[in-house]
């Protein structure tokens, strides 16, 4: 078991900034966004937004490495994604779960409430039993670093769940404001726009541009 | 529905030039979701359910997709959070296109989608137009989705009455 700040600093420094990162709400993304400065990265997706959001971006960009920080509660509410990923089988995306087998133990001082991954749910067998061959679990730093350099260098899909502590004593201090939800979008847009060349802002002018 | 009505739902998404369809399955659809997952011009990803259709359409968005969520009204439902989320908060543009079971005409018993599906577009902020008649359907999706893309919102077309029986 090791501290989610540990986990997230070995990935800012082993993760290329080229690669699209989409970060699930709480620590996952305010970690990200006080130990990195990338406009690569698509905050605060909730609600198990995040898996799913980083799939549509593989499929729309399938020459670009992306990467899901997501983690277990996130994932949990849905699970059915892994079984969308494995039939479509976007060979750049690697979904990468923080999990902390509880709820609210990003945000708070004492203990949640226990997710399904906190009792006896694998989630890497549920991802390897939904199709996706690449699946494992890692422990400590260097397996951490070891799978998700792996990840980043070959064809997908992958899945890693790391397993981190139900508490994150361990924090950055706050130093930056995190983009907003709005700013976010304009930012990642744009740097989409200009790295891969296609349009996704700028409607409204109609017949008269 | 009948082929050649689905097929007005197909043209209609590639008139508006969207690219990429995200759902699951719905009964009275099926011609639809047929279509679109044989076309070679619009990807089509068969979900596990509409939330996460949501969610995949929001990143396909970012990637420089020009993406539609084919939704049943049972389906609206399931994608409250994260269309309310993505149309409210983050203000990204998703098509949604939707067979209105439920509307006044449905010969079966579904008259519950009666109750949520305008109500929750409305308590989602998202605008709305419904087509009755199938002279309407290409039109209709393409500026609906020409308003989406320039207001940044999320813009629900509705079928019923002789559109979609």
């Amino acid at each position: 078991m090791v501290a989610r700040l540990e986990l997230i600093k070995a990935l800012a420094s082993i993760v290329p900034p080229e690669v699209l990162v989409v970060t699930s709400i709480g620590n996952n993304s305010y970690f990200w966004a006080e130990l990195t400065d990338r406009e690569a990265t698509l905050y605060h997706s909730t609600l198990g937004m995040c898996t799913p959001a980083a799939f549509g971006l593989a499929m729309a960009l399938p020459r670009r490495k992306v990467l899901a920080l997501d983690s277990d509660g996130n994932l949990i509410l849905n699970l059915g994604v892994l079984g969308t990923i494995a039939n479509e089988n976007p060979t750049n995306l690697t979904v990468l779960v923080m999990d902390n087998g509880n709820y609210l133990g990003s945000h708070k001082r004492e203990a949640g409430m226990r997710t399904a991954s906190g009792g006896k749910m694998k989630l890497e067998e549920v991802a390897r039993g939904c199709g996706i061959a690449s699946s494992h679990a890692v422990q400590d730093v260097a397996k951490f670093r070891e799978r998700v350099q792996s990840a980043l260098r070959t064809d997908g899909p992958h899945f890693i769940r790391a397993e981190v502590e139900a508490l994150d004593l361990e924090r950055p201090p706050k130093t930056k404001h995190v983009l907003d939800p709005r700013e976010n979008k304009y930012q990642f847009a744009k740097y989409i726009e200009r790295t891969e060349g296609v349009q996704i802002l700028g409607g409204g002018l109609g017949n008269f541009g | 529905m009948k082929p050649e009505k689905a097929k007005l739902v197909v043209d209609g998404l590639k008139e508006a030039g969207v690219d990429f369809t995200a759902g699951v399955p719905d009964a009275q659809f099926i011609q639809v979701y047929k279509m679109l997952e044989a076309d070679p011009d619009i990807r089509y990803v068969g979900t596990a359910n509409e939330a996460e259709a949501a969610g995949v359409g929001y990143g396909a968005w970012f990637g420089g997709k020009k993406p539609a969520l084919i939704l049943a009204t049972s389906g609206l439902l399931v994608a409250t959070y994260h269309l309310a989320r993505i149309n409210i908060l983050h203000e990204v543009p998703l098509l949604v296109v939707i067979p209105y079971r439920g509307d006044i005409g449905d010969p079966r018993w579904m008259g519950l989608y009666k109750k949520t599906t305008e109500p929750g577009l409305n308590a989602m902020d998202i605008p709305y137009r419904v087509v009755s008649r199938s002279s309407d359907i290409v039109r209709t999706i393409k500026e609906c989705n020409e308003s989406a893309r320039a207001w940044l919102r999320c813009i629900a077309v509705i079928l019923n009455e002789e559109a979609l029986w």
